[in-house]
């Protein structure tokens, strides 16, 4: 059992996130892989109040992937949470398996270009993107369960060109 | 008493269709601002809400629809070191019992009421047997 969903959000842990998967997947942990919010212990005690009924865990790249196959042992399902490509990168690079990002949303900052609704992207976005596909890592884009996943290489091209 | 302000943050347009119910029921609503989480990101929306509130000299209320939403974490942000509260569940009922006593009571006493009227509202009307 154990990791259920590994998704891109910039938001973090939010409504689609509890309510849209969360209900559907009954996750027994949520580990929010954030190095800025782990090193805040009033942002971590935020974003734990945030699921009250599940066991909330705010933690950095290097402690996530440290405890990434011990997580996979585990009983129940686990949820995975990171702000961007960029960290996602990191986390598999560090070490953490992941097959498959659920790319749930990338909102519009200076200098990055719309692909979808929202999932926006700049260049170093790319790079981390690429990096990941060239690991075998499947990058999906998708907000709720019940629409469709599209892979991202197919709202942009120039990933798959090297 | 000095008027208490309010701002609604809510998912999709829910903010705007309640302050449009309120009035066909309480008439013209004025001083309550709405602000939907479409398309922001995390920053984004704590910015904006935070702007909203520092407005604000004597605090006031955030109204969220549900905790745990992007539009409760932003909101709790953006009042943290201020003397703004965040109540969420707003409703209806909620926001017309806003409407009807923010002049009458302090931020903290109106907000600990609103949600108290929030609860109250939920009632099942069961038919009475034939």
């Amino acid at each position: 059992m154990s990791w259920v969903l590994a998704r891109i959000d910039d938001r973090l842990i939010h409504g689609q996130v509890i309510v849209a998967w969360g209900l559907r997947m009954n996750p027994r942990r949520i580990w929010i892989v954030d190095d800025a919010a782990a090193a805040d212990p009033w942002e971590r005690e935020l974003l734990s109040s945030a699921a009250p009924d599940i066991d909330v865990r705010v933690v950095t790249v290097a402690e996530a992937a440290a405890h990434w196959r011990e997580e996979a042992a585990a009983e129940g399902g686990a949820f995975l949470l990171v702000r961007g490509l960029g960290p996602a990168r990191a986390l598999v690079e560090a070490g953490a398996a992941v097959q498959r990002f659920n790319v749930g949303g990338i909102h519009y900052a200076p200098g990055r270009d719309k692909v979808h609704d929202y999932v926006y992207l700049d260049a170093a976005d790319r790079d981390a993107a690429r990096e990941l596909l060239a690991r075998g890592v499947e990058l999906e884009v998708q907000d709720v369960p019940a629409s469709r996943a599209i892979p991202l290489t197919a709202l942009d091209n120039s990933l798959t060109r090297s | 008493m000095t008027r208490v302000p309010a701002l609604l943050v809510t998912h999709a347009d829910l903010a705007e269709a309640l302050v449009r119910a309120a009035a066909r029921v309480y008439g013209a609503v004025d001083d309550v601002e709405v602000l939907s989480n479409e398309g922001r990101s995390k920053e984004s929306l704590e910015e904006e809400i935070a702007q909203r509130v520092e407005r604000w000299p004597n605090g006031g209320i955030v109204l969220i629809d549900f905790w745990g939403g992007s539009c409760f974490t932003c909101g709790v942000s953006a009042a943290r070191g201020r003397e703004v509260v965040v109540l969420t569940g707003v409703n209806l009922p909620v926001l017309l019992d806003y409407l009807h006593n923010r002049d009458r009571f302090g931020v903290l006493e109106l907000a600990e009421r609103l949600q108290g009227k929030g609860q109250d509202s939920f009632r099942l009307r069961r038919s009475p047997a034939a």
